[in-house]
């Protein structure tokens, strides 16, 4: 037998946010934040209603149903519990998005702030517009220099850096679970691919309290 | 115009739709005010505009830099790192058995060594056995800087040296502008004024001042003839005496060229028929 | 100071009299004044306007109409050489249709102009004497080319009917050749205009005095990126305003010969849109790169600073464009009964294009309520973070088009049934082509986003592209030669459409209005309190910098304005073929 269109749409619906909490929560463990599915389902729905409003058969065969529930005489109970349940659905979601609760509010945090035009670090101004690595031009002039200095940066990073961001670079050091947020993942394919030598320069050199507003600087515990 | 209440019903639906997720779907983030400029509006002031502020006076108006800088070796550097740091040696100084001054704190050794320079001379740097400093009072003569522009100066040399600033912002100070504005308008009587004015003796032995850096011009009128003099004060660089206090040889570009532009017609004029006759 | 305004601002300066005054004061000088440094109490302030709500509102409608009235003629033209070299009256007939809408938009973009120089003027006047003195003889020539301009439309359009058939079609198609010409070079002019304020170029950085060369300050870093950005721009807002026209009339109109007639100028302008949207992320993803490389600072405010969730906005903008182009060509199979062979085929296109737009839309950094932050163990989700980053959002952009593509292919094909020998491996090639086509697109995306050094990570953005290209050419070619004398299985019949397509033209217009207002936000914003970055401070009280919704609500204000006239104007072309009907 073929299921009526309509039930046809809220199946998939529903199993598609099924397939999602499945998916991210059991299978992967990492469950999707629900800003973004809320977003997600959204699209979702809006992309099932296009489907089905496509042609002018399906349209109202979509329409049929809903155009039944109100206008048939014979339903006239499933109409009124319908007409009943619709608005307390409304009025749950309403409170429930209202009522206080304790968690606290979501804090957002921009993790490449933009850099200032010029900073100050070791006693001396400069201006990141312009900032270019002095070692950077050895990798091509002398490569054999250029892989001391990575070592000698190695060295540097196992000194201060790696009890915080791990020796795998990837923000789990030993430290690591004791901050929150945690600290930075360079191993990460984010942003920091597009970020230049100097935006990082003035990042490690003035750490977290150079931080502008809207990166939160009292959250980080980078030192300068 | 069923269908166009429809329209518009549905436009503003769409619209409404994008507003609600920009205000409600997406996290609001607010960006940081403006920076604000620099201004000697004291009250407002936060530390870091008045160390920016300092750091301005220092290599500015206050001609700081003008001996202590690493080309001459004039005076000793004071913005350098570590060793170099004034503010990471005042303390010190202070305990120097040479040290015959009134400050007790830091703050208060630098502001003295700024307001009386020759209550402590580094080793090397004064005349007459280290006990005069060539250094000119930066409260008075052309330099002038007001007393928040002083502690701006402390400001910006501690925060330089990565001690505490310990200097507090002063709150209802004059400001300075003013000062230095009122300057020009009234110009010097007398040669001696000019000389005050223009902070000749800062580097040159004249009249009473006792500058030990620039050649000695107590006799200058006897050697120098009127067009050398006029000259000199014009474009310094044009000659360069041979041989200047220490009998160490005078050092091209350490006299300001620009006392041409600053000085009056008669304020010059009165400056080189004072020296033609100092003989 | 907002939106386009500096900038569109003096696009405004057109013919008056105050411009040239002022133009010719800044030639007398010899020597060039520094940039005026500010103060709040240099910006008058009368009768509790918000001044830059006020010009910033005024810039966008001009913007708007600028864009519409620039874009028009551009398609105008060519159908017009379409209906000459086919004989078809029809499309002689339609490019007339096109072209009346935008006259009395024309005087609306002017009067707009006019507005946007006097809240300058009133405003923001030093700022505005600055920017004359720099572009003196520039805002000359645009007043010139503005008389041009005018001059030349008139006769294009009121000329339409008396320069018919033969050489004189030829005199009328060179007359539209010239209005195109002076239209996009006073868009460039007023482009350098807004490039100066974000790239400055030809004055003292240290100062803002001039330097002597207007041609070095019109020729800034940001000029041809933007240039490009808004021509492509601009003829697909061009294309989607006159579809919601078409969208409108069609609703109104009762007769079966206006609605078919209506339906196909809806459809025409609709492809007219999304040929115009298809190339547009490339020539924003060069301007973007372009800021980056002129300043780190504006690139990373752009992109990961304060305005990095404007792009979560734009992200649904778009998706938005391109589901309900999508479903307007859903909607249109229905002209034809063949269409029954291919509506199964929509819901997995859908499918395909919604799961694009999902990854599309996936920001990189997640808002998270604090039981999220302790489940996922940090801000980074593991499976979602990659998604957030541009070797993915490509990959999906690059498919949704492909999608988009398929969708245009299907509907082309509802009617017809291929009859040469080699139909059927045609098919299978240009399925081939298409999964080929993806595959690689998805193959670069992963190798290149997951697998390659950091530095690597926009490499795959070219090859992606051509392989979007190469499926569309080829696709294309194919289907001309697959479809060359093909049996028709059932009419197209024009103006058998359901009412909701016609919404989906109106959502189509809506969103590139509001979503052209926001970037427009966008690209002024990352200035922050600078008149002329890094020459020129904003010291008014309005030098800060909004935030998402603020600017949205603004956007939506001047929105509901444009539309509210877009409306009156088709209002008003109704009434008029109204009277000549009853004649």
């Amino acid at each position: 037998m073929k299921l009526p269109k309509l039930l046809q749409a809220v199946l998939v619906v529903v199993g598609v946010y099924i397939a999602f909490k499945l998916v991210f929560s059991v299978g992967l463990k990492q469950p999707l934040p629900s800003s973004l599915l809320t977003m997600y389902m959204f699209f979702v729905v809006v992309a099932t209603l296009l489907v089905t409003t496509a042609t002018e058969e399906s349209a109202q065969e979509m329409a049929a149903p809903i155009k039944a529930l109100v206008e048939d005489p014979g339903k006239k109970t499933i109409r009124n519990i319908v007409f009943v349940l619709v608005p307390l659905l409304a009025g749950w979601m309403t409170y429930s998005k209202l009522a206080p609760s304790f968690e606290a509010p979501v804090e957002l945090r921009t993790i490449h702030p933009a850099p200032p035009a010029t900073m100050k670090a070791f006693g001396k101004s400069y201006d990141l517009l312009k900032l270019e690595n002095p070692l950077r031009k050895y990798q091509k002039e002398d490569p054999e220099k250029f892989r001391t200095y990575v070592k000698e940066g190695g060295a540097v990073y196992y000194k201060n850096c790696h009890y915080c961001h791990g020796d795998k670079l990837n923000g789990r050091g030993q430290y690591a679970p004791g901050f929150n947020p945690m600290p930075a993942n360079f191993q990460d394919v984010g942003t920091i691919a597009q970020l230049q030598e100097s935006f990082l320069f003035w990042r490690i050199s003035t750490g977290g309290p150079g931080l502008p507003k809207e990166a939160t600087p009292w959250l980080s515990a980078m030192p300068v | 115009m069923k269908i166009f209440l429809k329209i518009v019903f549905f436009c503003i639906l769409v619209f409404s739709g994008f507003v609600g997720f920009a205000n409600f779907g997406i996290p609001q983030v607010k960006s940081a005010p403006p920076p604000t400029e620099e201004k000697l509006d004291l009250g407002n002031m936060t530390m870091d505009q008045f160390i920016a502020l300092g750091d301005k006076v220092f290599n500015g108006k206050g001609t700081c830099t003008l001996c202590h800088n690493n080309v001459g070796k004039r005076a000793p550097m004071l913005d350098g790192a570590g060793e170099e740091a004034v503010a990471n040696r005042a303390p010190l100084r202070l305990k120097d058995p040479r040290y015959k001054g009134k400050a007790t704190t830091p703050e208060e050794y630098l502001r003295e060594s700024m307001k009386t320079p020759s209550a402590f001379v580094v080793a090397g740097f004064g005349s007459d056995n280290d006990t005069k400093s060539p250094m000119p009072v930066v409260t008075q003569g052309s330099i002038g800087l007001s007393d928040a522009e002083v502690d701006a100066v402390i400001a910006f040399l501690q925060n330089k040296s990565g001690v505490e600033v310990t200097v507090k912002i002063p709150v209802g100070a004059p400001p300075s502008e003013k000062a230095e504005e009122a300057k020009p308008a009234e110009p010097a009587k007398t040669p001696e004024e000019v000389i005050v004015k223009f902070g000749c003796g800062a580097c040159h032995k004249i009249g009473k001042e006792e500058g030990a850096i620039g050649p000695d011009l107590t006799h200058v009128g006897k050697s120098k003839n009127e067009s050398y003099l006029r000259r000199a004060v014009l474009d310094p660089n044009a000659d360069i005496a041979k041989n200047c206090p220490g009998g160490a040889p005078c050092v091209p570009g350490m006299m300001p060229p620009d006392f041409g532009a600053k000085m009056t017609g008669s304020e010059f004029e009165m400056l080189v028929q004072y020296l033609v006759k100092s003989k | 100071m907002y939106e386009s305004d500096i900038a569109n601002a003096e696009e405004a300066v057109k013919s008056e009299a105050k411009a040239t005054e002022a133009v010719k004061e800044g030639e007398k000088k010899a020597e060039y004044p520094p940039a005026p440094k500010l103060t709040a109490a240099d910006y008058p302030q009368i009768g509790g306007f918000n001044s830059r709500i006020l010009v910033w509102i005024v810039a966008q409608l001009h913007l708007w109409f600028a864009a519409f009235v620039l874009a028009v003629p551009i398609f105008v033209l060519i159908i017009e050489a379409i209906g000459m070299a086919t004989k078809d009256q029809r499309y002689d007939n339609m490019a007339y249709e096109f072209i009346k809408v935008s006259m009395a938009a024309y005087s609306i973009t002017a009067i707009m102009g006019g507005l946007l120089t006097f809240s300058l003027l009133i405003f923001y006047p030093d700022l505005f004497k600055y920017l004359t003195s720099l572009f003196s003889r520039s805002m000359l020539a645009y007043a010139f080319l503005f008389f041009a301009e005018s001059a030349s439309l008139y006769v294009y359009y009121y000329g339409w009917h008396w320069l018919e058939g033969g050489f004189k079609k030829w005199v009328h198609l060179t007359i539209g050749l010239v209005l195109n010409f002076v239209g996009t070079v006073l868009m460039l002019f007023a482009n350098a205009w807004v490039t100066f304020s974000m790239s400055p170029n030809g004055v003292d950085p240290g100062t803002g005095a001039f330097l002597g060369s207007e041609w070095d300050v019109i020729h800034n870093f940001l000029w041809n990126p933007l240039n490009l950005h808004r021509v492509v721009a601009n003829i697909a807002y061009g294309g989607s305003i006159i579809g919601a026209y078409a969208a409108y009339k069609f609703l109104g109109s009762a007769s079966k010969e206006d609605r078919a007639h209506y339906d196909w100028m809806g459809y025409t302008s609709n492809i007219i849109a999304v040929g115009g949207l298809l190339p547009l992320p490339f020539a924003g993803y060069w301007l973007v790169k372009e800021i980056y490389a002129y300043s780190q600072q504006m690139g990373i405010t752009l992109m990961g600073g304060v305005f990095a969730w404007l792009f979560i906005m734009q992200a649904v903008l778009i998706g938005a464009l391109f589901l309900s182009v999508n479903y307007y060509l859903w909607c249109g199979m229905g002209r034809s009964e063949g269409s029954v062979r291919y509506t199964k085929n929509i819901k997995w296109i859908a499918a395909a294009v919604v799961a694009c737009f999902l990854v599309w839309f996936t920001p990189h950094t997640l808002v998270l309520t604090n039981q999220e932050l302790k489940a996922l163990g940090g801000p980074y989700h593991k499976y979602l973070g990659p998604l957030g980053i541009m070797p993915a959002k490509n990959t999906a952009v690059n498919i949704m088009i492909i999608m988009t593509f398929l969708s245009f292919t299907l509907y082309r094909r509802v009617n017809k049934i291929a009859t040469v020998s080699w139909a059927d491996a045609g098919s299978a090639v240009q399925a081939a082509i298409f999964a080929g086509g993806i595959g690689n697109i998805i193959f670069l995306g992963v190798y290149h986003g997951y697998f390659t050094n950091t530095a690597y990570k926009v490499a795959s953005s070219i090859p992606q592209v051509s392989s979007t290209a190469v499926v569309i050419i080829a696709t294309l070619i194919i289907d001309s030669m697959m479809f060359k004398g093909a049996k028709e299985v059932a009419p197209l019949r024009w103006g058998n459409v359901p009412a909701r397509s016609q919404y989906a033209l109106f959502t189509l217009a809506v969103s590139f209005t509001w979503l052209m207002g926001l970037m427009g936000y966008i690209r002024s914003g990352i200035r922050q309190h600078w008149h002329v970055n890094s020459i020129m401070r904003d010291n008014s009280i309005n030098a800060f910098t909004p935030t998402i919704g603020y600017a949205a609500q603004v956007v939506t204000l001047a929105a509901v304005i444009f539309m509210a006239i877009v409306i009156f104007i088709f209002w008003l072309s109704n009434i008029s073929s109204k009277k000549s009907a009853a004649h």
